[in-house]
């Protein structure tokens, strides 16, 4: 009976009121994230197969130039983590690299192992240092260190796919102005249960298909720290990372402004642990959120103002992503707030409804992913297929609300200032000098 | 009353007028109790040591137990040799008064020596011995200096001149008698000795884990907070001042702006960066290097005589071989050995029957078991004691030079046999060290048939002029 009703509603609808009664769906989400998707993948995926003998050139450049590259690991209470990264780097394709990792204060037994590492040779360089300096503090560090043309960043609690180093440098050697590669961060633990496979489905959508159109749109505006690779003389104009939170964006950013490109290579393959509760979940989604607002709208204004180095693309890049994050985020609520003043006993409907469309554009999107990674895709990947139904419950709520949490505690408190990735004396600075 | 001894040299007259002289050689022959103190001239101090180190390494008790004080009119002599002394005169103030005031000042020490049983007869054969009697007698704290002119760094002045260049060394020789509970440590300092040539002049120098090199540099990392630059503070070094190198702001105060998270080294050589620099060792004396955890890393401590060391020395170690010998065997006297030989031989040649031998035996790192066995010595001691009562019958007559030279009358016992027996003595004493400890004392053998034509004063003497 609901579903005869259903339909009978349904059909009952003009294409202008159906329009009118489902506008966040259809205005925005769908034109975005499906309609945007669905023409970019259309050519990339074609493009890509036919340019073929470009990255094979390019293969072939990187290989006859053999450049050092650095790849820096900083972190904090990360050493469990370093003698499998270590030995995922000794299996890479590309040999010619250097592994420099910088201990951030840890107070477990991170420096134990990685001395002893670096005295099995398996370091090139370990920097401890005593005292906590934050998360761009520990990057610039190890890129004081770091003696390669390229530096790949990448965080230590992930493993790389054994072509990843190679794959990943190509863009530099297809384009000279090309600043910055993303690399693609897939779920190394998918398959431990349900938050990790709903991680793993998101990861897919967002970075993999996501950034590789944010990329061909021109408009990428993050390299992931947990994988990405910088020219060194790009970092060295900027002097490395700045102050976080959010410092991958930042430095996206600031390369960009200095007539950069960055690009997304979705076969530069890095597997990497996600949160397995929800709680942890969305501590690290409140974090990241948070970080977005600050950079983008705080640090980055200028950006978004006409001025003497305005570029359409760096506005489009940043005015985008606050326009679907920070202005979507609002529209949700007004959309509820509008459909109970409309018409409450529809809202039964008009939830259903909304939950078998946005269903349907997951797996319009989730197809278009296996369709853009499919050499790259295991088997195991595409069954997370099933989970594609708990997706709008996952994105719609869940994500929702930590976001919305997290934009107005930014807003009321400025509480990134107090990150825990930054130590305390960092953050007082930061918001002295309002960074 | 005693009275002060003044020792005859050749180089030195006489420059206290009414002191009894006395030549070196003569020290045994007076009577002791009527010594107060040995009294040395230091005008040429070589020579003065020269005749300290005869006084100390005498084995008589009554000899080298003796205060000795130094005559002395220089301050250029060495610290570590006039601290050698029991007390200094300066020749400017060398009158009668000074002379008899440290008559009363060493009489304790002369009380101790006479008190001793067998002060006037004994020979104090054994090194370990002599020290804790030396030290006992003077009933104060023995405590190292450090001197360069040693390479050892240390010296126990009073010691030093007691031994000898074939002793077993200071610092050995005191660890074993406090591994005895003979003498109580207090520690003083630690220091590290090459394992080599055993100096302690040892130059520790910081090097590069990947190529050994020790021309390395360091420099300190500074982190400025608003920029999160971080880099070494040369980058930052602006004239006299710190300016971050990408904001272009002087570094104020730290803890404030910026801090300094630790410390990066460099190889000159290899340009490799390392926060763990390799600590190397290399020797003044030898030149070799190694890691210090090869050096040999020893405390350094100074000593006081316990009860039971204020026991043995006025008794003996019962500890020592020789008394474990003496109980398991019955050790005679050399003087009723030389007897028992002089019998032997009359009555070989008397009946023309007999054949007896004499049995030289010397072990030659015995001093050194004692600081290999330390508490254990006792143990293999009996041991050892047991290989000699199987090897030996009731009616051979055994005596003790010292801790490592014995004499043996083997009667009835041929050249042959006695050869067969100190055989078995040898691998019986091989076998004892094999199975207890990677350590084998080496031990030599003479054997000389008994016959009249032998005289036992020059074949003991030729013996132990010879095998060494
Ligand atoms: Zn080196
Ligand atoms: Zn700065
Ligand atoms: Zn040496």
């Amino acid at each position: 009976m609901i579903i005869e009703d259903l339909i009978k509603f349904i059909t009952s609808l003009s294409p202008g009121q159906m329009v009118a009664y489902f506008w966040p769906f259809f205005l925005l989400d769908m034109t975005r994230y499906v309609f945007l998707d669905f023409i970019v993948i259309i050519f990339y995926v074609p493009r890509r197969i036919l340019h073929r003998h470009k990255y094979q050139q390019a293969r072939n450049l990187l290989y006859k130039e053999r450049p050092l590259v650095s790849v820096i690991v900083p972190g904090k209470n990360e050493g469990k983590h370093i003698p499998k990264l270590a030995d995922s780097l000794s299996k890479q394709t590309y040999k010619n690299f250097e592994l420099v990792i910088v201990d951030d204060g840890s107070d477990d037994d991170t420096a134990v192992i990685c001395r002893e590492l670096e005295k099995q040779g398996k370091i090139d360089c370990f920097i401890r240092n005593e005292i906590r300096g934050g998360k761009a503090s520990a990057a610039n560090t190890a890129f004081r260190y770091s003696k390669g043309k390229y530096i790949v960043h990448l965080d230590a609690d992930s493993h790389l796919a054994l072509d990843s180093i190679e794959t990943i440098l190509l863009p530099f050697y297809m384009d000279n102005n090309i600043g910055a590669v993303g690399g693609d961060v897939r779920v190394a633990n998918a398959e431990k249960d349900i938050v990790t496979r709903l991680q793993a489905i998101e990861y897919l959508k967002s970075i993999s298909t996501g950034r590789t159109v944010s990329s061909e749109m021109g408009i990428l505006r993050i390299i992931a720290g947990a994988h990405g690779a910088f020219r060194r003389d790009v970092l060295e104009r900027l002097h490395g990372w700045d102050v976080g939170p959010g410092l991958d964006g930042d430095i996206t950013l600031k390369i960009r402004k200095l007539g950069f490109r960055v690009v997304h290579e979705p076969m530069a393959i890095c597997y990497t642990n996600v949160p397995e509760k929800f709680r942890i979940l969305a501590k690290q989604r409140f974090r990241w959120d948070r970080s977005m607002i600050r950079f983008r709208v705080r640090k980055h204004r200028d950006i978004l103002m006409p001025s003497a180095n305005f570029s359409l693309t760096n506005f489009l890049a940043s005015a985008e992503n606050i326009f679907f994050n920070l202005v979507l985020d609002a529209k949700w609520w007004i959309y509820v707030v509008q459909m109970v003043i409309i018409n409450p006993s529809l809202l039964g409907y008009i939830f259903l409804i909304n939950f078998i469309l946005y269903f349907l554009a997951n797996v319009v999107e989730f197809i278009m992913a296996c369709v853009l990674l499919h050499s790259s895709l295991r088997r195991k990947d595409y069954a997370l297929a099933f989970f594609l139904p708990l997706i709008p419950i996952y994105t719609g709520l869940f994500l929702r609300t930590v976001r919305t949490y997290a934009y107005i505690m930014e807003f009321i408190h400025g509480a990134s200032y107090y990150d825990k990735w930054n130590p305390w004396k960092v953050s007082r600075i930061a918001k002295e000098e309002k960074l | 009353m005693r009275q002060p001894y003044y020792i005859q040299s050749a180089n030195s007259e006489i420059s206290c007028a009414g002191i009894q002289t006395i030549a070196q050689d003569e020290l045994q022959n007076i009577n002791s109790d009527d010594v107060a103190y040995w009294l040395i001239d230091m005008r040429i101090w070589t020579e003065g040591w020269e005749q300290l180190c005869k006084i100390r390494r005498n084995l008589a008790p009554a000899v080298y137990l003796k205060p000795v004080l130094f005559l002395i009119d220089s301050d250029t002599i060495p610290q570590e040799i006039v601290t050698a002394s029991d007390g200094n005169i300066h020749r400017s103030s060398c009158d009668e008064r000074i002379l008899e005031d440290w008559v009363s000042r060493v009489e304790p020490i002369n009380q101790w020596i006479e008190h001793l049983p067998n002060a006037k007869v004994g020979s104090d054969a054994n090194i370990a011995f002599k020290v804790l009697r030396i030290i006992t007698s003077r009933n104060v704290e023995l405590e190292p200096i450090t001197t360069i002119r040693r390479h050892s760094g240390y010296v126990y002045p009073l010691l030093e001149p007691m031994f000898g260049k074939r002793d077993t060394g200071v610092l050995e020789t005191l660890a074993f008698l406090e591994s005895q509970h003979l003498l109580n440590g207090r520690f003083i300092s630690s220091a590290h000795f090459c394992s080599h040539c055993g100096s302690a002049f040892l130059n520790f120098k910081e090097s590069c884990p990947q190529c050994s090199s020790d021309d390395i540099r360091s420099d300190e990392l500074i982190h400025h907070f608003k920029c999160a630059y971080t880099a070494e503070m040369a980058d930052f070094r602006t004239g006299d001042r710190l300016v971050c190198p990408k904001c272009e702001r002087e570094l104020k105060h730290i803890g404030v702006d910026y801090d300094k998270p630790s410390i990066v080294y460099h190889c000159n050589q290899c340009s490799h960066t390392f926060q763990d620099p390799k600590i190397m060792t290399a020797c003044y004396n030898c030149g070799r290097t190694a890691e210090p955890e090869h050096q040999e890393a020893r405390s350094i401590l100074a000593y006081t005589v316990s009860a039971i060391g204020q026991n043995a020395a006025d008794y003996g170690l019962d500890a020592l071989f020789t008394n474990i010998l003496d109980h398991e065997l019955h050790l005679f006297s050399e003087h009723a050995f030389r007897d028992f030989y002089r019998i032997e031989m009359s009555r070989i040649e008397r009946y023309k029957r007999s054949t007896s031998s004499l049995v030289m035996i010397r072990f030659h790192d015995l001093d050194k078991l004692y600081i290999k066995l330390a508490g254990k010595a006792r143990e293999v001691f009996y041991e050892l004691s047991t290989i000699f009562k199987t090897v030996l019958r009731q009616s051979d007559v055994i005596t003790a030079k010292n801790e490592t030279i014995f004499f043996v009358i083997m009667t009835e016992t041929s050249a042959k046999h006695a050869e067969r027996a100190a055989e078995r003595l040898q691998e019986g004493v091989s076998a004892l060290f094999e199975n207890n400890l990677d350590f084998k004392p080496a031990m030599s053998v003479r054997i000389r048939e008994i016959h009249p034509k032998l005289d036992i004063d020059a074949a003991l003497e030729d013996f132990l002029e010879n095998d060494n």
